[in-house]
């Protein structure tokens, strides 16, 4: 078991109306936590979340950073205490 | 297809129609692509050395065969000129109304050359273009411009779309803007300047007529499925509600602002740097252009019981401030009040001003005032009296904005060129090196943001076209670190997503400004494109549209080459004004001093600079010694002629 912190912004904060919270995983992949948190809150995170396509996550206006500014894959793996941000993959304006 | 431009000539009062040749749409799709040709042909017959402000420059407006169709791309036009600030290719871009009512009106395109010997404004509508008397619009900021014209020109056979310019144009200070119907801005490079200098206060157009579409059918089917992708993507529902704001808290939690002058990269003040905008100031969304179907536009009114700061600024109302508004006023000048913010934004479209240009001039002299460089009597001596240059201090920020529009003091006189020519003007004046604290790349103010650890938009900010700039490129592939677009492009190699490398980054820029130049020449928003709901491939999903729009069919390499021969062209006007290798280049912080916050400290571009720049000119096909082109490259674009014209003038790279 590993516990894994998240830091949720922008339509990730409206769908969770939390900033963050910490999950306990049985496999310290990024596929299991992406799966908790689709699970957790249902469809609309899911569709943000993980692309059924490929099942890969989300691409597309999303952005996913360990705390090194590190962009995570389904296939990584997480270290104990790790904490993820869940961000918005824009720029300018 | 068929498209029109009407040329303008102020000096003579002559207009003239001319249906553009199909043979054009050979190499340009329209839009930007269009607009650089009838520069580049018009600088053929005219000296490109020209003073941009005299009236050989020439000032084009222009609009993509997609905008205004329905497509639901959204709409952007396009405004060229030789740029009076930098003194090179300047062009810039605008959403608004006002783009497709000049097709409505029956032009896709629109050249100005010439002066005027007073303030005149153009009328065009549906099909008919008279030149008008402006001397009472003189004066007016651009909003008060927009409403004087909307309600003097009356709504048939439509309402009145206008461009104008404000009091910073007027003035002819080298970093003014072109406003698009009060509220959407041409932001870089001067256009402003280039109108005030040919008295043209305005154009206004009203237009009761279509655009013929080659395959409707085939069309509405195309935006049907568009509008699907659109609508069932999440991250869209988001930046709905947000637009570029939401960059906001992304940049807070990399370090990706950039902070008084760039001496930071993290927001200070605990208010802008939250979600609160939407929570106290955000009124309604709305869509810019009227054929979009993300519609990220958002409107504020300040009730004045948000902050203490508010109450100033009680019942303004305007547009949401961009990320980038935000940035230079938050950031560049870290204003901690978001009314403050949101005013910001306001006055500099009301002078017609960039806001970029103008917040890096305003931080350079904050910086040295703060680091005790300039004394007392220095301060008195830009400004005519004490001036306080705090940081933050909106007050304070108007005065020099007013100033700098104005030209009214020997600070507004020596910066409205923007802040690396009014670095080098002041260092000159003093005897002494202040280069240091000027931020920029190419001659072009920095757009605010941290670019130091991004390898992509480092060589982006050097390479530009119109001088450091953000639009002319994107590295979102670096930026997001999506693996899945290296792989796409460089045949399943992943290193252009990874930051700490320069492999791919020279090739990414290539890429990116071959894509963006496809976009901009569609005459559609960016921000389609960027949140990906397509799959990030201009070329692929916008070619079906473009053919059942105009009946060109193109294959995706083909567009892709479209968009590689624009940026050609904007090369190949700098390279016959004298550019080379050398201009390529950022300023010494961006290049030696460490980023020392965020989750990337410690960097510095120096790192990798000079192998991304030579990565960049071998995807490019151009020669690494001199940055010319080569005749090689330019003959398999189909632009020999353009070769010729360069080798004349010694700018071409020697085989
Ligand atoms: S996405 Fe936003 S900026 Fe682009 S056209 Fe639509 S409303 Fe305008």
């Amino acid at each position: 078991m590993i516990t894994v912190h998240t830091q949720y912004q922008a339509r990730f904060r409206e769908i969770t109306r939390i900033a963050g919270e910490s999950f306990e995983l049985a496999a310290p992949l990024v596929a299991e936590l992406a799966t908790a948190i689709a699970n957790k809150y249902g469809p609309q995170m899911e569709s943000l979340l993980i692309d059924r396509k490929t099942n890969e996550l989300n691409a597309s206006g999303t952005m996913y950073l360990d705390s090194k500014g590190r962009r995570i894959y389904m296939e990584d793996t997480l270290a104990d205490g790790e904490t993820i941000a869940f961000l918005v993959g824009i720029a300018g304006g | 297809m068929e498209s029109r431009l009407l040329r303008v000539d102020l000096t003579t009062g002559e207009m003239r129609d001319e249906l553009l040749p199909h043979a054009l749409f050979e190499r340009w799709i329209g839009g930007s692509g269009v607009n650089n040709w009838i520069m580049w042909e018009h600088f053929l017959t005219h000296d490109i050395d020209c003073d941009p402000r005299g009236p050989d420059n020439i000032f084009v407006f222009g609009v993509g065969p997609l905008a205004g169709t329905g497509a639901g791309s959204g709409v952007k036009g396009r405004i060229t000129f030789k740029s009076p600030c930098y003194g090179i290719f300047g062009d810039s871009a605008a959403g608004g109304k006002f783009p497709y009512m000049v097709r409505f009106a029956g032009y896709d395109h629109i050249a100005i050359t010439g002066k005027a010997p007073a303030p005149v404004y153009l009328y065009i509508c549906d099909g008919n273009a008279v030149i008008c008397d402006a001397r009472h619009l003189w004066g007016k900021n651009s909003a008060e411009t927009h409403e004087m014209l909307r309600h003097e020109l009356g709504d048939y056979p439509s309402a009145a779309h206008t461009l104008t310019i404000g009091l910073a144009g007027e003035n002819q200070a080298g970093i003014a803007s072109v406003v698009s119907d009060a509220s959407r801005i041409h932001a870089r490079g001067g256009g402003g300047a280039v109108l005030g200098s040919k008295n043209l206060k305005a154009i206004a157009v009203q237009g009761s007529g279509g655009i013929k579409i080659h395959n409707p059918p085939g069309l509405l089917k195309w935006s049907d499925g568009f509008r699907q992708k659109i609508d069932s993507n999440e991250a869209i529902y988001g930046f709905k509600r947000r637009g570029t704001l939401g960059a906001v808290e992304m940049y807070q939690h990399i370090g990706g602002h950039f902070w008084r002058n760039n001496q930071g990269c993290l927001f200070r003040g605990e208010e802008v740097r939250s979600d609160n905008w939407v929570k106290k100031y955000h009124k309604y969304s709305e869509v810019c252009s009227a054929d979009c179907f993300i519609a990220c536009d958002g409107r504020y009114k300040i009730d004045g019981t948000e902050s203490e700061k508010s109450k100033k600024y009680a019942g303004e109302t305007f547009r949401r401030p961009e990320y980038l508004t935000t940035a230079s006023a938050a950031g560049a000048l870290d204003v901690r009040d978001w009314s403050e913010v949101a005013h910001w934004g306001k006055v500099t479209n009301d002078y017609g001003i960039d806001n970029q240009d103008l917040s890096c001039a305003i931080s350079f002299v904050m910086e040295l005032k703060q680091k005790n460089l300039i004394s007392a009597h220095d301060v008195a001596e830009l400004f005519g009296k004490q001036q306080r240059l705090e940081w933050g201090n909106m007050e304070d920020i108007e005065a020099l904005l007013r100033n700098v529009s104005l030209r009214d003091n020997l600070f507004g006189q020596l910066f409205h060129d923007g802040p690396y020519w009014g670095a080098l003007r002041y260092s000159e004046m003093k005897g002494q090196n202040f280069m240091k604290y000027a931020i920029y790349g190419k001659g072009g103010a920095a757009f605010t943001e941290e670019m130091r650890p991004f390898p992509t938009w480092m060589n982006n900010m050097a390479v530009a076209s119109r001088g450091a700039d953000h639009l002319k490129g994107i590295g979102l592939i670096e930026k997001f670190q999506r693996r899945d677009l290296s792989k796409r492009y460089f045949n399943g190699r992943t290193e252009a997503a990874d930051l700490s490398i320069p492999d791919l980054k020279g090739a990414s820029t290539a890429l990116l400004e071959n894509q963006v130049a496809l976009i901009n020449s569609y005459g559609v928003c960016l921000f389609h494109w960027m949140l990906d709901p397509a799959g990030f491939a201009p070329e692929e999903y916008y070619g079906p549209a473009y053919a059942n729009i105009t009946g060109i069919s193109r294959t995706p390499q083909e567009l892709m080459q479209n968009g590689e021969r624009i940026c050609n062209l904007e090369k190949a006007f700098n390279s016959r004004l004298g550019l080379r290798r050398e201009h390529d280049t950022i300023c010494e912080r961006w290049m030696h001093e460490p980023t020392t916050e965020g989750m990337y400290p410690g960097k510095v571009a120096a790192d990798m600079f000079e192998t991304v720049l030579d990565e960049y000119y071998e995807w490019r096909g151009w020669d690494k010694t001199t940055g010319l082109q080569t005749q090689s490259k330019l003959t398999e674009l189909g632009m020999g002629d353009v070769a010729e014209v360069l080798a004349a003038d010694g700018a071409l790279a020697r085989a």
